[in-house]
């Protein structure tokens, strides 16, 4: 990951998203040098953001180097419900990464929006204008979805993938069931899943033995336990595998009828590479969703 | 001279333009600009009423050594035009400047007045012609209502000025990312010979606006959509797309080929229409009423702010490709684009899933916002294994010139001194818009949608979406 070598920022308080037009637009031509070839902008998708404040640290640091990988359009939404205004607020950053062998460089956009009061409540009609045109649009939630409610249903509306990150919610497996009855609108990844992924790799090596476990003590979250059971049982065909949960910030282990599965080879990924690996991903994923249905069960 | 020099027009465009060709020393040396409105007022409010209209509008700095030299220029007569007494002070205001500056006669007439106001005023103006000099009229839209007083109106420009003269404005065609249009297709060699029925699938064009009628319920409610951007901005903007490639970039040339697409334009059925009128929803975040709750709006107006159809223009060239166009007011947001949708390729060899995030090739024209234009192809995502998808390129005006973007009308007021009426509208052409509108209107008369049939801030009714449905497309996503 490098930094980028050119950063430049506009801001503005209680803006209009055709000030957010402009300011982009004073951006590139800030940028644009006399007598070089022109930057590039180009886009893979638009990669909306939707960051209550208690994720912002973490929501940037998931940025951090996805311009480099995934040029896009990104769109961090901060609802600020209860601020007591009722604006929205701007900050606009054009970053450019030099192109090697090449004078030109490529310019990723990240536009963060502050939905101050009933701004927050109709977030899709906030994001539309900025969408880039023709191009698949990711929203990343970060924190549970308050299921049902008109900011949700929108962006759902909206977005082609729902990313979520089941580790960050609580009472599982109980908001499955509200998560499944998503899966018929938009395609869904979430990043606990996406961190099994060398471990499921691993237990399915261990058919056809597999096929008759009865319990699976998961040393790690209650996501991963939940979803890695969920997934046992889709799999198999079988309701009666058990979970064992010993809960642990990541995950460290498995055991199946009390035998320690193998550890898999490699190190876990950081965050950014699988926000990455998520959005390289177009359609739904059955084996998530059969997994979903199965750990909410 | 600008007639309706009181009103929004001249605030927002016209003397702002004024302000930056003056500044980029593109007016000539002997000028005078002569405001005339129904407004009390002399020369000294006029400047001061102007020059606040420049600090707040102009894309420019504002710089007082450059608004003196043309402020010095500036005078303003106040009348209705409907007295001798008016036009005699107004004549001898012109013979005046005529001899101090050394105009030589040369006029240019902006009417930016409603339309009612125009006979007496070109009436007026027919009869005391200068007998020196040129002379250019410049007459705003909405040019007519319909075919008949469109040729009314064409009648009575015709009475006084020859058509050489006549400068019908269509501000659209002013637009750089519009003239660009004509640049994308005939200075490169790549498009124009996939510029057909054989490579394009169909052509999409959105001339989508997130704003309400704001004050203006009384000439929208008369008007609609299909008055106010299907008939002039819409059908131009097609018209540059589909056009044959003109033999020289004259006026008469271009407004030729222009003018054969419209006489091409196959008249939709009542099917390939869909009509429809805002109701209450969001915009930007906040709720906005509905069209019939807007001020002046009757409650329950008939009038459409909405309107998608599918054309087809019958030639050689576009034979049995759709044109899907759509405009309104308070869509999701503010957009001008022409996306040229082309075939799928025949056989791609690859697996499903490797190319299940990839589109047809789309070659999308910013009109605004984002001037420029992007060209939707496929590519390999970098790793192991073929996957396939759909990537930008894009050109964008702001990245890639270090000028900035000039209004449309600076280069409109620009050509029409200079006497090119390459991007103005012929009389043809205007009556050949009327004669499709008048043809969709007649069709309305015969059904009583149920408005409203949208909520603000949504790509408008259903039934727009159906519109392509039946065909097996879809509109662009946004």
């Amino acid at each position: 990951m490098s930094e980028p070598s050119l950063l430049e920022t506009w801001e503005g308080e209680d803006v209009r998203l055709a000030d957010v037009e402009a300011g982009l637009a004073a951006l590139r031509g800030a940028t644009a040098e006399e007598g070089r070839p022109p930057n590039i902008r180009t886009s893979v998708m638009t990669h909306l953001a939707w960051v209550p404040e208690e994720w912002t640290g973490p929501a940037h640091e998931a940025l951090a180097g996805m311009a480099e990988r995934h040029p896009s359009r990104t769109i961090l939404l901060d609802p600020m419900p209860d601020s007591g205004k009722n604006r929205i607020d701007a900050a606009v950053t054009l970053e450019c990464y030099p192109i090697a062998g090449s004078e030109r460089q490529v310019c990723s956009e990240v536009i963060e929006l502050t939905l101050h009061g009933n701004r927050a409540k109709a977030p899709g009609s906030v994001v539309q204008p900025l969408l880039i045109s023709d191009l698949p649009v990711f929203c990343r939630w970060r924190g549970e979805p308050p299921w049902g409610s008109p900011e949700l249903e929108q962006l759902v509306g909206i977005a082609d993938r729902l990313i979520v990150d089941s580790t960050e919610w609580d009472d599982l497996p109980y908001p499955y069931r509200r998560l499944s009855e998503l899966f018929g609108r938009t395609a869904v990844s979430d990043i606990a899943w996406a961190r099994t992924s060398r471990w499921r790799t691993l237990l399915a090596s261990l058919w056809p033995e597999i096929a008759d476990v009865g319990t699976i003590r998961v040393h790690g979250t209650a996501a991963q336990g939940h979803l890695l059971a969920g997934w046992l049982r889709s799999r198999l065909d079988r309701d009666d595998v058990a979970l064992d949960l010993v809960e642990r910030p990541t995950l460290e282990g498995i055991d199946l009828d009390g035998q320690a599965a193998p550890f898999p080879p490699g190190d876990p990924p950081a965050p950014s590479d699988v926000l990455s690996d998520e959005l390289d991903r177009f359609g739904r994923d059955p084996v998530y969703e059969d997994a979903v249905r199965a750990a909410a069960r | 001279m600008i007639f309706g020099a009181s009103g929004d027009l001249t605030h927002k465009k016209l003397m702002p333009a004024l302000y930056s060709l003056m500044l980029r020393r593109l007016l000539p040396a002997k000028f005078a600009v002569v405001g005339v409105a129904r407004t009390d007022g002399d020369d000294d409010s006029f400047r001061n009423d102007m020059k606040a209209a420049v600090q707040r509008y102009a894309r420019d700095e504002f710089r007082e050594d450059v608004w003196g030299d043309l402020a010095q220029s500036m005078h303003y007569v106040a009348t209705d035009f409907a007295d001798d007494g008016g036009e005699n002070t107004l004549q001898e205001l012109l013979t005046r400047c005529d001899e101090e500056r050394g105009l030589g006669g040369n006029r240019v007439y902006y009417l930016a007045v409603p339309p009612p106001a125009f006979p007496t005023i070109v009436e007026a103006l027919g009869k005391r012609r200068s007998a020196e000099g040129w002379t250019r009229l410049i007459v705003e839209k909405p040019f007519g209502h319909d075919l008949a007083s469109a040729r009314e109106l064409n009648h009575l420009l015709w009475k006084h000025f020859d058509e050489q003269e006549i400068f019908r404005i269509d501000h659209y065609l002013g637009k750089e990312t519009v003239q660009n249009m004509n640049a994308l297709r005939f200075s490169n060699g790549i498009f124009e010979p996939i510029w057909n029925r054989q490579f394009i699938d169909h052509v999409q064009i959105t001339v989508a606006e997130s704003i309400g009628i704001e004050a203006r319920a009384g000439y929208y409610e008369r008007a609609g959509a299909i008055r106010d951007i299907f008939q002039n901005h819409l059908l131009q903007l097609l018209a540059l797309t589909a056009m044959e490639p003109p033999i020289d970039f004259t006026a008469e040339s271009v407004r030729n080929e222009k003018v054969k697409v419209l006489k091409a334009l196959h008249t939709p059925g009542p099917k390939s229409v869909v009509r429809g009128q805002y109701g209450r929803g969001f915009i930007e975040g906040e709720e906005v009423v509905g069209y019939r709750e807007e001020e002046g709006v009757a409650p329950d107006s008939m009038t459409e702010t909405f309107v998608a159809a599918k054309l087809y223009v019958d030639n050689w060239r576009w034979a049995d490709t759709p044109f899907y166009v759509r405009m309104g007011k308070r869509l999701a947001r503010r957009e001008t684009t022409i996306a040229i949708q082309f075939k799928r390729a025949p056989h791609p060899p690859f697996g499903e899933t490797a190319s299940e995030g990839l589109r047809p090739n789309v070659l999308l024209v910013h009109v605004q916002p984002d001037e420029g234009v992007s060209l939707a192809i496929g590519a390999k995502v970098p790793g192991q294994g073929m996957q396939i998808r759909t990537v930008h390129m894009d050109f964008l005006y702001g990245g890639a010139f270090r000028t900035g973007m000039p209004e449309a009308y600076e280069r409109l007021i620009l050509d029409t001194m200079l006497g090119d009426g390459t991007l103005f509208t012929r009389a043809d052409e205007v009556e050949e818009q009327w004669l499709l509108v008048d043809a969709i209107v007649a069709a309305w008369q015969r059904d009583r949608p149920s408005f409203p049939n949208y909520a603000a801030g949504t790509w408008g009714p259903p039934s727009a979406d159906d519109l392509l449905h039946r065909d097996g497309r879809s509109w662009r996503r946004h």
